[in-house]
C-alpha cells in the first residue's frame, strides 16, 4: 500500500516492519505491527485483537435477566461494568424504573471499580513503562526518604523501610530468578527516572498490590465478591435492614462502616501515594510528549455516575458525556445511543461479515459473524502469520465511528469534557488545572500519552471524593427512611411486552460502552456490545481512517527498535483490554535477541 | 414365553379352580410398601424442589424442610431396599416374580400379545384375554416405567443424597461418579425430578389400567395383590 | 524476598548447627551416608524457587486479578518469595520476543520442573485462530508449554469447564485444558474466578509439600472442593426450617433468610465460599442477598436461569423445566384415561345392553 494521509497523519508503511506480539500488561490479546522510517520513527501502526469469544452469538436465546452476568465475563480487569450496562439495557428496554438506594449503590460500586483500576493500572500494568526496577538498587535510600517526604506525608518513607525494600530487591535480583521482570527492557534509554524516584516507585508498586485487594470489598459487600460480583436487574441484590430483626443477615450499619472506612483509605491512598507519584514520574518525562493520536482530534464519552436514579440525561451525570470532533474544543456534541446515524460499526478490516461492508450498522442491527480471512500480503500463513497485511482483514475487533469519525475514548475524553465545563464539573476542571499548574505545561500536553496516564490518576482523585459524596447521599436516603433496594414490579417475564428494545452504557474505566439488546417473547433476540477498546483498538474501517491506538502510535521516535519500550508506553497509556500475546519480530521477520537484564 | 406359560396356565386352572396363587407374599408386601414409599417420596420431593411459603417465627422454632427431606430419604431408603429385595426375589421367586424385570423380546408370540393388548386397550379387540401375571402390555410398561425408571431414580437419588453425605460416604462411593457423568449436580437434580413425574404419570396408568381390567377382563387385579390369588370370574 | 528452605530456618531461630545435624540425620535416614550431607545441605541452601509459567486463552483475566487479591500469603510474598512467576502476560515486564523467549528458556532450564498454570481455554474452530498469539494459535503454544512441565493447573471455570465462551453455541469451540493435554497430571480449581485464597492455597500447597492435592472425580482439590456451598452455608437454618427470602428486597431478604427459592445453586455447587468467603472473608455471594450462581459448576451456564430453583432442560429445542414437562405429561395422561375410562363406560354399556336382547332373543 502506498503512502497516504488520512485524518491529519501520513501513514507511510515502506519502512521496517516490528511486530509485537503479545503485547504484555493488559488485559486479553492484542498484536501490534509498525513501521519504523530510517530515523527509527513509527510510520504506520497496526493494531490486530487477537482474539474473539463470541459472546454476542451465545447471548442469543437467553434469559435477559440473566444476561449481565454473562456479559460481566467479558473482563475481570473492569469486572461489573459489563453488568451494569448490561441491567441497565435490560430495564430501559423494559422501562423499569430502580429504587434510589440501588442508583447510589451502583455508583458506588461502580466507583469503587474506577479507584481499583486505574491504581492497579497505574502500578502494575503501566508503572514497568516508566519505571526501571533494576536502577532502584542503585538508590541512595536516604535520598529517596527526602524525595518521598517532599512530596507526600505518606508514613511509609524512612530511610529504613526503603533500605529494606532495596535490600529484598537485590536478594531478589542475586537469586537470578527475576520471575515477571525477567527479560524487560531495563537500562534503555528511554527510561529517564533517577535511581531515588525508581526505588520509591518499586516501593509503591508492592504497597499498591496490598492495597488494592482492600479497595475491592466495596464490591463484596454489596455484591458478595470480587472479581464478578452480583447485579440485578431492577435494583441491587442486597436488601437493606438497619434495626429490624435480622440486620445481621442484611446490610447494616457495620457494613456501611465498613464501606465508609475503606473509601477514606482509598482517598488517603490515592491523595498521598498515587497523586504524588504521578506528578514525581510525570516531572521528569515532560519532554515526551508523543502519543496523543486522535485525542486532540475526536473524544467521545457516554457520560456515568446518575445523581438521581432513573434520569440518564447528560445534566444528571456526575462523569460528562459528550463528543468532540475535528478538535474543536468549544463545541461538545450530544450523544445519543439509540440514534442509528451516530455510533456505527464497520468491519472492512475485521474478521467479520457483512452483507455491504462498506456501510456501517447500528448496534441495534448488529451482525457478528466471525470471518477470519487475511490479506494477499500476509507475510507467513494461516497459523503462523509473520505480518499482516492491512490491506485486508486484520483484526478481531470491529471499527467503531461515531458519526463516521474515529474516536478516542477514556480518561481522558472524560477529563478534557470535564474541563471544558467548570460550570458543571467545577472538581474535574480544578484538579486538572491544578495539575497542569504544577508541571507547568499547557492544556495541549493532554493530548499525549503521558496526558492520558496523568488524566488516569486525576480522574482517580476525582472519583474518590465522588464516593465519599455517593455514601453521603446514601446514608441521608436511608436516614429519610427509603430502605429499597429492588423494584420486582416486572421481575416476571409475564409482565413483559412482546417485543422490546433497549440501550444501556456506562463508562468504564477505559472508556465509553455500550449494550444493545433486542427482546423477543422473553429471551434475547439480539445483543451487540461496543466495548472501550473495540473503540481505541479497532482497525482501519472502509476508508482507511485509523483507530485510536494506531493513531497514538503515530510519528512516535523508538530509542531502540528491537525494545518495544515505546510501543508498550503508549498503548498502556490507554489501559487495552483485550488479552495478551507476545512477540517481537525484527523487520525480515527473524526473531530478535533475548536483552539480558544489567 | 412366561405370557404364553400364563396362558396355559390360565386355560388349565380357570375352568377348573377358578383362581391360581401369583403374587408370593413377598411380592405382596413389597408392593403395597412400595406404594406407600412412592407417594411419600413423590410429594415430599415436590416440596423440597418447590417449597412451601415460608416458616414465620425464629429459624430454631422451625424444621419444616428437615422434616420433610427427612420423609423423603426414609422413604427413599424404603423404595432402594425394598427394590433390592423385590430385585433377589424375582431370582428365588415364583416365575410371575421374574416379569417385570425381564422382556421375552425374542419371543415373536409375546410380541403379537404384545399388539394384541394394544388393541384391546384401542377397544378393536372386544374380548380381552386372561393372563395369570401381567399382560404382556403391561409387561411391557411396567419394565420400562417401573423398573427401569426406578433403578435410575435409585442412581440419581442417592447421587444426590451422597452430595449432602459428603465425600467418603458409602454413597458417594457407590453412586457419587452419576453426577459428572450426567453432567453436573443441577442437571441430575432436575433429571431427577423429572424421573418423579414420569414415574407418577405411569402410576396414574397404572392404576386405571388394574381397576379397569378388575371390572372388564373379569379377573381379579387388585385383590390379587393383597390375597395373592388371582379370581377368575368366568 | 528469595528465602531458601534455609533461610526460611534460620528466621525461625534454628542455628547453623542443628540445620547441619538435621542434613546429616536426612542423610543417614536416606541410607546416604554421611558424606551426602553437605550436599543436602548445599540443595537446601540453594534450592531455586519452582518456576511457574502463567498462560492465558481466552479469558477475561478474572483468575489473575482474584489472584492478586490473596490475603494470606499476600500477592507479593508468593510471587516474590515462593516461587518464580517467569511468565505472566499480564504482569510481565516483557512483551514481544523477549517475553516469548522466556518460555523457551525455562523449558530448558527447569525440563520437568516448572508449574503450568492456565487462565482461560484454547479454542479449536478455524484452526485455533480465535485466540493468536506470536502468529500462531494459542493450543499450539499451550501444548508445547506443557510438554516438559511437571504438572498443569486449570484456573477458573474456563480452564477447567470451558466457560462463559463454551456455553452453547460455543462458537469458537472453546475447550478445557485437560481435553487438550492428557499426558500430565492437572489440577482443575474451578471458579469465575476461584477464590483468592484458594488459588494461592492450591500453590503453596503444593511447593510446601511437593505434592499434588488430594483430587475429586472432576480433579478438583478436595481441601477446597469436597463440600456445597449449602453444606456450609450460615443461612441453612433457614433452609431446614423452611424460611425462604420470596422475592428480591421482601421481608425474607431483610432478614437473611435461605435464598432457595431465588434460584441459589448452593445446594448444587462444589466450593468454598460459604466457609471461606471472599476477599479477606469480608462477604460472599449469599451473604449479599444474591444466590449462588454455580460459578465452579461445569456447564453453569446451560443449566437454565439463575434465578429458577428447577430449571429449564433443554431439549428438542424446546424449553421447559421438569415441572412444566411433568405436569403437562400427568395432565394430558389424565385426560387420556378420562377418556379411556368414558369410552370403556360406553363400551361396556352397549355390550351389557346387546346381552340383554341376546338373552332376551334367547329366552
Amino acid at each position: 500500500m502506498a503512502a497516504y494521509e488520512t485524518q491529519g497523519f501520513k501513514v507511510d508503511n515502506s519502512g521496517k516492519r516490528v511486530v509485537v506480539d503479545p503485547v504484555c500488561r493488559i488485559e486479553g490479546h492484542m498484536r501490534v505491527e509498525v513501521n519504523l522510517d530510517s530515523n527509527n520513527v513509527i510510520r504506520n501502526a497496526v493494531s490486530t485483537g487477537t482474539m474473539w469469544r463470541g459472546l454476542e452469538v451465545i447471548l442469543k436465546g437467553r434469559d435477559p435477566r440473566d444476561a449481565w452476568a454473562f456479559t460481566e465475563r467479558i473482563c475481570g480487569v473492569c469486572t461489573g461494568t459489563h453488568a451494569l450496562t448490561s441491567v441497565r439495557a435490560v430495564e430501559d428496554a423494559l422501562k423499569i424504573q430502580i429504587p434510589e438506594n440501588a442508583n447510589t449503590i451502583r455508583n458506588l460500586m461502580q466507583l469503587n471499580l474506577y479507584v481499583h483500576d486505574h491504581l492497579v493500572h497505574f502500578y502494575h500494568l503501566h508503572a514497568l513503562d516508566w519505571v526501571d526496577v533494576v536502577s532502584a538498587l542503585k538508590a541512595d535510600p536516604k535520598a529517596t526518604s527526602t524525595l518521598a517526604q517532599s512530596i507526600s506525608n505518606w508514613p511509609l518513607s524512612s530511610p529504613g523501610y526503603f533500605r529494606d525494600i532495596q535490600n529484598r530487591l537485590k536478594k531478589f535480583v542475586e537469586s537470578g530468578q527475576l520471575g515477571p521482570f525477567m527479560n524487560g527492557y531495563w537500562g534503555n534509554p528511554a527510561y529517564k527516572l533517577p535511581p531515588e524516584a525508581n526505588l520509591m516507585a518499586v516501593a509503591h508498586y508492592l504497597e499498591a498490590l496490598d492495597f488494592q485487594k482492600e479497595i475491592v470489598k466495596v464490591h463484596t459487600i454489596f455484591g458478595g465478591k470480587n472479581p464478578h460480583p452480583n447485579w440485578l436487574v431492577g435494583g441491587v441484590p442486597c436488601a437493606i435492614n438497619l434495626e429490624g430483626v435480622g440486620a445481621v443477615g442484611a446490610v447494616n450499619m457495620e457494613r456501611l462502616n465498613l464501606v465508609k472506612s475503606i473509601i477514606d483509605r482509598c482517598a488517603e491512598f490515592v491523595e498521598q501515594v498515587y497523586i504524588p507519584d504521578l506528578l514525581a514520574i510525570g516531572s521528569f518525562y515532560k519532554g515526551w510528549g508523543y502519543g496523543g493520536g486522535l485525542s486532540s482530534k475526536n473524544m467521545l464519552s457516554y457520560g456515568d455516575i446518575p445523581q438521581k436514579a432513573n434520569d440518564y440525561t447528560s445534566g444528571n451525570l456526575l462523569l460528562p458525556r459528550g463528543a468532540i470532533i475535528n478538535g474543536k474544543l468549544d463545541e461538545i456534541h450530544p450523544v445519543d445511543l439509540k440514534d442509528p446515524e451516530q455510533v456505527q460499526e464497520f468491519v472492512a478490516h475485521s474478521w467479520y461479515k457483512y452483507p455491504d461492508e462498506t456501510k456501517g450498522l447500528h448496534p441495534f442491527d448488529g451482525v457478528t459473524e466471525p470471518n477470519f480471512e487475511l490479506g494477499p500480503k500476509t507475510k507467513g500463513s494461516k497459523t503462523r502469520i509473520e505480518e499482516l497485511d492491512e490491506g485486508g482483514k486484520y483484526s478481531w475487533i470491529k471499527a467503531p465511528r461515531w458519526r463516521g469519525h474515529a474516536m478516542e475514548v477514556g480518561c481522558l475524553p472524560r477529563m478534557v469534557l470535564g474541563y471544558l465545563q467548570p460550570k458543571q464539573y467545577p472538581e474535574i476542571h480544578g484538579l486538572v488545572e491544578g495539575a497542569l499548574k504544577k508541571l507547568d505545561v499547557p492544556v495541549t500536553a493532554l493530548f499525549s500519552t503521558l496526558g492520558r496516564t496523568a488524566a488516569r490518576g486525576l480522574e482517580t482523585a476525582y472519583c474518590v471524593k465522588l464516593q465519599s459524596q455517593q455514601f453521603d447521599k446514601l446514608m441521608a436516603n436511608l436516614k429519610a427512611g427509603d430502605l429499597n433496594t429492588a423494584n420486582i414490579e416486572k421481575w416476571e417475564p409475564s409482565t413483559w411486552p412482546k417485543e422490546a428494545m433497549g440501550a444501556g452504557f456506562t463508562e468504564a474505566p477505559r472508556g465509553a460502552l455500550g449494550h444493545w439488546i433486542r427482546i423477543k417473547d422473553t429471551k434475547i433476540d439480539n445483543y451487540q456490545c461496543v466495548v472501550p477498546t473495540t473503540w481505541n483498538g479497532g482497525p482501519r474501517d472502509h476508508k482507511g481512517q485509523i483507530g485510536a491506538f494506531e493513531a497514538a502510535l503515530m510519528d512516535t521516535p523508538v530509542a531502540k527498535a528491537d525494545e518495544p519500550l515505546e510501543i508498550l508506553r503508549t498503548l498502556h497509556s490507554f489501559d487495552p483490554c483485550l488479552a495478551c500475546s507476545t512477540h517481537v519480530m525484527s523487520p525480515d521477520g527473524q526473531e530478535m535477541t533475548t536483552v539480558k537484564v544489567r | 414365553m412366561l405370557s404364553q406359560q400364563d396362558m396355559l396356565e390360565a386355560e388349565r386352572h380357570g375352568k377348573q379352580v377358578r383362581s391360581i396363587y401369583v403374587y408370593e407374599a413377598p411380592v405382596r408386601l413389597w408392593h403395597w410398601l412400595n406404594a406407600l414409599a412412592m407417594v411419600v417420596l413423590a410429594v415430599t420431593g415436590y416440596f423440597i424442589g418447590t417449597p412451601l411459603p415460608t416458616q414465620p417465627g425464629e429459624a430454631s422454632a422451625n424444621f419444616l424442610m428437615g422434616y420433610i427431606r427427612f420423609a423423603h430419604f426414609a422413604a427413599a431408603y424404603i423404595f432402594a431396599i425394598g427394590l433390592a429385595a423385590r430385585i433377589y426375589w424375582a431370582f428365588v421367586g415364583n416365575h410371575h416374580a421374574r416379569q417385570i424385570f425381564m422382556l421375552p423380546i425374542s419371543n415373536k408370540h409375546w410380541w403379537s400379545e404384545v399388539f394384541f393388548e394394544l388393541r384391546w386397550y384401542l377397544f378393536l379387540e372386544k374380548t380381552p384375554k386372561k393372563y395369570v401375571g401381567h399382560n404382556p402390555m403391561a409387561q411391557l410398561m411396567m419394565f420400562f416405567f417401573f423398573s427401569v425408571l426406578a433403578v435410575g431414580m435409585v442412581f440419581t437419588g442417592f447421587a444426590i443424597y451422597s452430595e449432602g453425605a459428603g465425600l467418603g460416604h458409602w454413597s458417594d462411593l457407590a453412586f457419587g461418579w452419576v453426577i459428572p457423568v450426567l453432567g453436573g449436580s443441577m442437571q441430575v437434580h432436575n433429571l431427577h425430578r423429572l424421573g418423579m413425574w414420569i414415574m407418577m404419570t405411569f402410576a396414574l396408568v397404572h392404576i386405571y389400567a388394574a381397576i379397569r381390567e378388575d371390572i372388564m377382563s373379569r379377573q381379579s387385579l387388585i385383590s390379587t395383590m393383597i390375597s395373592g390369588w388371582r379370581m377368575f370370574k368366568d | 524476598m528469595t528465602e531458601t528452605f534455609y533461610e526460611v530456618l534460620r528466621r525461625q531461630g534454628i542455628t547453623r548447627r542443628s540445620f547441619l545435624k538435621f542434613c546429616s540425620l536426612t542423610a543417614t535416614s536416606l541410607g546416604l551416608g554421611s558424606a551426602a550431607a553437605p550436599r543436602i545441605a548445599h540443595a537446601l541452601e540453594n534450592k531455586p524457587r519452582t518456576p511457574v509459567l502463567w498462560l492465558h486463552g481466552l479469558e477475561c483475566t478474572c483468575c489473575s486479578e482474584s489472584f492478586i487479591r490473596s490475603a494470606h500469603p499476600l500477592t507479593k510474598d508468593v510471587v516474590l518469595s515462593m516461587l518464580s512467576l517467569d511468565y505472566d502476560d499480564t504482569l510481565m515486564a516483557a512483551a514481544g520476543h523477549q517475553a516469548e523467549a522466556i518460555l523457551d528458556e525455562v523449558k530448558k532450564k527447569y525440563k520437568g520442573n516448572y508449574i503450568v498454570a492456565v487462565e482461560g481455554n484454547p479454542p479449536l474452530n478455524e484452526d485455533g485462530m480465535f485466540c493468536i498469539q506470536g502468529g500462531r494459535p494459542f493450543v499450539e503454544k499451550l501444548r508445547e508449554t506443557c510438554a516438559d512441565a511437571k504438572a498443569i493447573i486449570s484456573w477458573g471455570a474456563c480452564a477447567s469447564y470451558g466457560c462463559v465462551q463454551a456455553a452453547k453455541p460455543n462458537p469458537t469451540r472453546a475447550t478445557p485444558v485437560h481435553k487438550v493435554i492428557t499426558d500430565k497430571p492437572i489440577i482443575n480449581v474451578p471458579g469465575c474466578p476461584p477464590i483468592a485464597e484458594v488459588m494461592t492455597g492450591v500453590v503453596t500447597y503444593m511447593l510446601t509439600f511437593d505434592r499434588i492435592p488430594e483430587l475429586d472425580r472432576q480433579g478438583r482439590p478436595k481441601m477446597f472442593y469436597g463440600q456445597r456451598i449449602h453444606d456450609k452455608c450460615y443461612r441453612r437454618g433457614h433452609f431446614d426450617a423452611g424460611q425462604f427470602a420470596e422475592a428480591w428486597d421482601d421481608e425474607g431478604s431483610r432478614k437473611g433468610y435461605c435464598l432457595y427459592k431465588m434460584g441459589c445453586k448452593g445446594p448444587t455447587t462444589y466450593n468454598a465460599c460459604s466457609s471461606m468467603r471472599w476477599n479477606g472473608g469480608v462477604s460472599w455471594p449469599v451473604q449479599s442477598g444474591h444466590g449462588c450462581i454455580g460459578c465452579s459448576e461445569e456447564g453453569f451456564w446451560d443449566k437454565g436461569s439463575f434465578y429458577d430453583r428447577v430449571t429449564d432442560i433443554k431439549a428438542f429445542g424446546v424449553e421447559a423445566n421438569a415441572d412444566t414437562i411433568g405436569k403437562a405429561a400427568a395432565g394430558t395422561v389424565g385426560a387420556a384415561i378420562a377418556a379411556h375410562a368414558a369410552v370403556t363406560a360406553l363400551a361396556r354399556a352397549r355390550q351389557k345392553a346387546g346381552e340383554t336382547e341376546e338373552q332376551k332373543g334367547e329366552k
